[in-house]
């Protein structure tokens, strides 16, 4: 028997735990070039904002060991060009479409919202809420517990579907507003995205990127992930989408033994962009060697020292 | 069927073309039918210091033997244990990528304006040309670097009796100077001809190619290089501003940009 590799989540059923991550494959078309869609669970969109963003100037990404910086600045088509002209394409591939969501007010974040909610191919959104907050001094709504709360009671109100709040690793407590975006009437929970760092070029004591900050991502972050998975799993019910680093399937197999019932995979996917069919063949083999049915029998199964 | 694949292809032939250049035989490519001028390909180097795919512009190809050709020069870390890959070494190739060179009408004048290590792109389109028929004596060949060593396939240039012209900045080879000076003397004597500009190098001189057909009314194209982590059109990493407003990404709305769309 082949092992499956579905798991449900809000409701949702995906054909297996692997999605792409927000910023990580665009609006789809691109990697429509190199497999069919329909290999993935879910899509995940760049960030959409109500207006069209170019982003940073370039430099705005930069190597490191073992991952990358980027500063792409959230540069997407909008709202309306998203649904007019990319929203036709998604709507064709059979995989599960999660649009990502930015804005710098509640207001933003809910226009956005509420016109996505008309849009039937829509299955999931997900709030990226490491975004500053133009009302609060720039402070980003994913670092406050009460503007996290804030901001998904909000978007609950206009968005009838399954909502994901994806977490800030760049905070003191990941539990703390884990549980704030719980309280808001969040339905998932993903994380993480990218930490904050630079790199500066030794020649030009210049930094590499042109917002002289930008988010770390890639290889480098997954223990991090992994040990904030870990424990928002155990100080919250709502299920979990884990991010951060995931390149193989022995990766997917610990976010989900750390309590994650699915993945998104982001930047392994610049390096080897049919990352997931491979994944998704290895699971398989995986699931056999150790004689399970379902790939749902791993989701925290941690065996932890006492 | 995907137009774009990677897979992991062997080097088959290797050259030291001296000065830190190398050129690189790979094969069996599966895409190699869907190879054009201008396009490239993105290597992943097996090594732990090195992150990201490093983009090279197909210098060649060989639809009978299922060969692609890459020309590169040492210039950071992963080109440099790039170098150290010998014959029988595989590399992970993902390609064809990128939008290639339109070719231009048989009747026209071309002028091929390569600077550095831009030549690559610019072997293949000549010797794409001359396969498919146009007449090696319209192709003016503008080869620009700083010192002779810079100049490297002399032979394979003249070869595809093209017009040769050499330049280096220190006068090492060829005539003195900036291939742009040149390039305009011999605008100037054909401006009764129609003609074509074909460019890839540095960005000064990119930008110096691109006024030239700005001032004179000469259409073109020339091949951009950007920092590319993915290289596909996925990270939004690439990206140039255009003239008419917004961006496109390099690597695959480029990069090949005709003369006058980006903003250099
Ligand atoms: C379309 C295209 C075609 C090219 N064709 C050729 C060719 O035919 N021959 C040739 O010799 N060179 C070519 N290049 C340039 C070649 O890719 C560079 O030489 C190479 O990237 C330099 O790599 P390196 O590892 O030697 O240098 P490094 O010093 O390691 O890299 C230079 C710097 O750029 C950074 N960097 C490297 N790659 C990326 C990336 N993808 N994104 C962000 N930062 C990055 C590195 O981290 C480093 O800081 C081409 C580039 C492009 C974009
Ligand atoms: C180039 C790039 C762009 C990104 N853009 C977004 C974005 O627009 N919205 C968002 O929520 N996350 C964005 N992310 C973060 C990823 O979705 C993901 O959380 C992060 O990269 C960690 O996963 P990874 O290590 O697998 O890449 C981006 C990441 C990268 C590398
Ligand atoms: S290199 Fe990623 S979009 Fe061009």
């Amino acid at each position: 028997m082949t092992p499956d590799l579905k798991v449900v989540i809000a409701g949702v059923e995906f054909s297996n735990p692997l999605m792409t991550a927000s910023g990580c494959c665009g609006y789809g078309e691109e990697l429509s070039e190199i497999f069919p869609l329909s290999k993935l669970g879910g899509l995940v969109t760049k960030s959409i904002t109500l207006h069209p963003r170019l982003g940073h100037p370039t430099p705005r990404t930069a190597e490191t060991s073992c991952g990358m910086l980027n500063a792409i600045g959230l540069a997407n088509v909008g709202v309306d060009k998203f649904i007019a002209e990319k929203i036709p394409f998604l709507a064709r591939q059979k995989t599960k479409i999660i649009v990502n969501v930015a804005g710098s007010t509640i207001k933003e974040y809910v226009e956005v919202c509420a016109r996505l909610n008309d849009c039937e191919p829509i299955d999931m959104v997900e709030l990226n809420i490491s975004c500053p907050n133009v009302d609060e001094g720039g402070m980003e709504f994913g670092a406050d517990p009460k503007m996290t709360e804030k901001s998904i009671r909000a978007v609950k109100k206009v968005f009838q579907r399954p909502l994901i709040a994806k977490l800030s690793p760049n905070v003191t407590s990941i539990v703390e507003i884990a549980q704030a975006a719980e309280q808001g009437g969040a339905d998932v929970l993903s994380l993480i995205n990218s930490l904050v760092g630079t790199a500066i070029d030794i020649d030009t004591w210049q930094p590499r990127l042109t917002n002289n900050k930008g988010g770390l991502t890639g290889p480098a972050i997954k223990p991090i992930a992994l040990a904030m998975v870990d424990a928002v799993y155990s100080h919250c019910k709502l299920p979990i989408i884990g991010i951060g680093g995931i390149a193989s399937a022995a990766d997917v197999v610990e976010f989900m033994l750390c309590g994650a019932t699915a993945v998104e995979i982001g930047t392994a996917l610049f390096i080897q962009p049919d990352i997931p069919v491979k994944i998704a063949k290895d699971l398989k083999t995986y699931l056999k060697d150790k004689k399970l049915t379902s790939i749902t029998n791993l989701i925290g199964k941690v065996r932890k020292y006492k | 069927m995907t137009k774009i694949i990677s897979e992991d292809i062997f080097i088959v032939k290797k050259r030291n073309l001296k000065n830190d250049y190398y050129s690189l035989v790979l094969k069996p490519f599966s895409k190699i039918e869907n190879c054009q001028p201008g396009q490239f390909v993105h290597l992943r180097i097996p090594s732990a210091s090195i992150f990201f795919r490093r983009a090279f512009s197909l210098a060649d190809t060989n639809a009978e033997k299922g060969t692609i050709e890459i020309i590169f020069k040492v210039f950071g870390r992963g080109t440099r244990i790039l170098s150290s890959f010998r014959k029988s070494d595989y590399l992970n190739v993902l390609g064809p990528l990128g939008v290639p060179f339109k070719l231009p009408d048989k009747k026209e004048k071309v002028l091929i304006a390569a600077g550095g290590i831009g030549l690559p792109p610019l072997l293949y389109l000549v010797a794409e040309m001359v396969k498919k028929g146009y007449n090696p004596e319209t192709i003016e060949f503008f080869y620009g670097g700083k010192t002779a060593a810079d100049i490297i396939e002399r032979n394979r240039i003249k070869k595809m009796k093209v017009n040769f012209h050499p330049v280096t900045e220190d006068g090492s080879f060829g005539e003195k100077g900036l291939i742009t000076t040149p390039m305009e003397e011999m605008i100037l004597e054909n401006k009764a001809e129609k003609m074509k500009i074909y460019s890839c190098g540095p960005e000064g001189m990119l930008k110096a190619v691109n006024e030239l057909g700005l001032k004179y009314g000469i259409e073109g194209q020339i091949s951009l290089e950007a920092p590319m982590p993915c290289g596909i059109g996925l990270c939004l990493g690439c990206v140039v501003p255009l003239v008419k407003g917004g961006h496109a990404r390099v690597c695959c709305d480029g990069p090949v940009f005709d003369i006058g769309e980006v903003v250099l």
